[in-house]
């Protein structure tokens, strides 16, 4: 298991006529293997920016990422990425958008395989044997992970078929298939309705605990943020930078509890109205900054 | 990730609701009150189908045959002298050559401007989408060549190629070529940028986000390009045939109407239209095989 390390990162856009966005100031925490941080804050504090630093997408225009000691200089597979929606590909059935990654990475593995088994074996033989060896894998493994987010016999089912819930499980199990360090969420709970999204919520503590895995989440909604971070960053724009830090006790509970309980106790609503009040300060000082809408 | 709207079930308020005009249209199932501008709602009706090709028969009759025909029949001819045309063609051929050569002279210029055309194209568009570079090189040529009429090229095309197989079938790869280029850069374009970098995320390399994201998304773009460069293809057929040939649809229209046969040069289009109609049939029961998840993204 990898930490995670960000130090001093800025991001400065440059727009078109010479002026730039300062996305991302100086920003610097240290993430341990197997958390779950939540990204909560306004629109332009630069919360998605910092995702896609870490995801390798984007080069900071300053500072360092590392995960485990190494420098992130681009995607890799140590780290997943789940994005809102649009991001399964339509012309793969469900079974096979999952595959997907083990598939990128068949060569590799029949190598693997090449080098441990004997020489006995005609070039040939020892090629096919180890083909099948890596299908049949993969066909276990995506069957597992089917059963894992909840899609047990939709294998063979076109991603259009599926509704918006079901497709983000997808997006899920095709993201753990390669076994990532670390799972980068963008807004992935952001287009489902009310209800879908509170059993999608269950479904990525479980993944959480089950998996141990670290998760990064972004996302717009206060209470989503308070449930599922086991550590939480209110991030603030102009520069985009963390505001403030919690360490919250919810997500920890949050498989053995009863959420809807949870999310109505007395902790969890002063919590949700101090984040709630201090995102509201943040986007009433934007309006004045833009003039003054009040 | 369309949410579709329950059909209202029997016995719910909605049933009691007073029919209308539009809600009867498809029987007992379609309940929905606003039909026009839902083009869902819009298919494809036989039976209109059947109207439109009778209404245009009969429009042909009446002008040709009717009480007081308004056209010649010299000029004009009738459906029924088009359809003895067609017969005489059919059994005898026309200008020693059988009706099945002279279609399938047309058919395969055609078909062979087409996979060149295509066979270019797609990299070609490939390209434009994926570097800056190779666009700022292509791009003023395809902008500054598609709008030239494949028939303003035929003298030049005949000086270079000959008066052969070759001229023509290079003025139908013209007539595609463009087409496809812009599909395929269109189809490249409209990748989303989060498939691609699921994809890289996912351990797959340049080649493999080509092959396995970049092409299978493309694929619609480049399939509604092929059609419209098939019907392309089609209309500049004649223009590509009228020098030099001595078989082939386009040809038999030349020729024929320097003899003032214009029944044959009528029987000649309509083979044309139906041809060409019938290919862009095929292609659309290929795509809803090959690219059923087209519109349902």
């Amino acid at each position: 298991m990898k930490d995670l390390s960000v130090q001093n990162v800025s991001m400065v856009y440059e727009l078109p006529k010479g002026d730039s966005v300062q996305a991302l100031h100086d920003v610097s925490f240290d993430l341990e293997a197997g958390r779950l941080l939540t990204l909560l804050g306004p629109s332009g504090c630069g919360k998605t920016t910092l995702l896609n630093i870490v995801a390798g997408f984007l080069a900071p225009s300053g500072g360092t990422v590392e995960l485990g000691g190494t420098p992130i200089t681009g995607p890799g597979q140590e780290r997943g990425m789940v994005f809102q929606q649009g991001a399964l590909f339509e012309w793969q059935n469900v079974a096979q958008n999952v595959a997907f990654g083990p598939r990128m990475n068949h060569r590799r593995s029949i190598t693997r395989i090449l080098e441990e088994v004997d020489a006995s074996k005609s070039p040939e033989e020892a090629y096919r044997l180890a083909d099948l060896r890596v299908k049949s894998e993969t066909k276990a493994l995506v069957n597992g992970l089917l059963n894992t987010v909840g899609l047990t016999g939709f294998g063979d089912k076109a991603i259009y078929e599926l509704s918006g819930g079901m497709q983000q499980r997808v997006a899920l199990a095709r993201c753990l298939a390669n076994e990532p360090e670390v799972i980068l969420m963008d807004e992935p709970l952001g287009a489902l309705d009310a209800l879908t999204r509170e059993k999608m919520q269950g479904l990525i503590l479980k993944l959480w605990k089950e998996t141990g895995k670290t998760i990064i989440l972004v996302t717009h909604s206060v209470e989503e943020a308070l449930f599922l971070g086991d550590k939480l960053f209110v991030m603030a724009p102009r520069p985009g930078r963390i505001e403030k830090a919690y360490e919250l006790p919810f997500a920890e509970v949050g498989l053995t509890t009863d959420p809807r309980k949870l999310k109505a106790s007395a902790e969890f609503i002063e919590k949700r109205e101090e984040l709630l009040s201090m995102i509201w300060g943040m986007e009433e000082q934007i309006m004045g900054h833009e003039g003054g809408m009040s | 990730m369309s949410e579709h709207v329950p059909a209202p079930v029997a016995g719910s308020p909605v049933e009691d609701a007073k029919p209308s005009r539009f809600s009867r249209r498809r029987g007992m199932q379609s309940r929905k009150t606003v039909t026009f501008g839902d083009a869902s709602d819009v298919t494809t009706s036989k039976g209109w189908m059947l109207v439109s090709l009778g209404g245009l028969f009969l429009l042909w009759w009446w002008f040709t045959r009717g009480p007081e025909p308004i056209l010649d029949e010299k000029t004009f001819p009738s459906p029924f002298a088009t359809w003895d045309a067609f017969v005489d063609w059919w059994r005898d051929g026309y200008r020693r050559a059988s009706a099945w050569e002279h279609a399938s002279a047309s058919l395969s210029r055609v078909l062979k401007g087409m996979l060149i055309g295509t066979i270019i194209g797609i990299p070609v568009g490939f390209a434009m989408g994926l570097s800056r570079v190779l666009r700022g090189i292509f791009d003023p040529i395809v902008e500054l060549f598609r709008p030239v009429p494949p028939l303003a090229l035929l003298p030049m095309f005949i000086m270079w190629f000959g008066i052969g197989e070759e001229s023509k079938v290079n003025l139908l790869i013209w007539a595609s070529v463009w087409v496809m280029i812009i599909a395929s850069r269109a189809g490249v374009l409209g990748v989303s940028g989060s498939k691609v970098h699921a994809a890289y995320s996912l351990g797959a390399n340049k080649w493999q986000i080509l092959r396995y994201v970049i092409l299978p998304n493309a694929l619609p773009e480049v399939f509604t390009g092929f059609r419209v460069a098939l019907g392309v293809s089609w209309g500049t057929l004649v223009a590509a045939e009228l020098v030099g040939a001595e078989k082939g649809l386009g040809a038999s229209i030349y020729i024929a109407s320097r003899f003032f046969r214009m029944d044959i040069v009528l029987m000649n289009i309509v083979i044309i239209g139906v041809i060409g109609a019938f290919m862009d049939l095929v292609m659309r029961l290929l795509e809803s095989r090959l690219i059923p998840w087209r519109g349902k993204g």
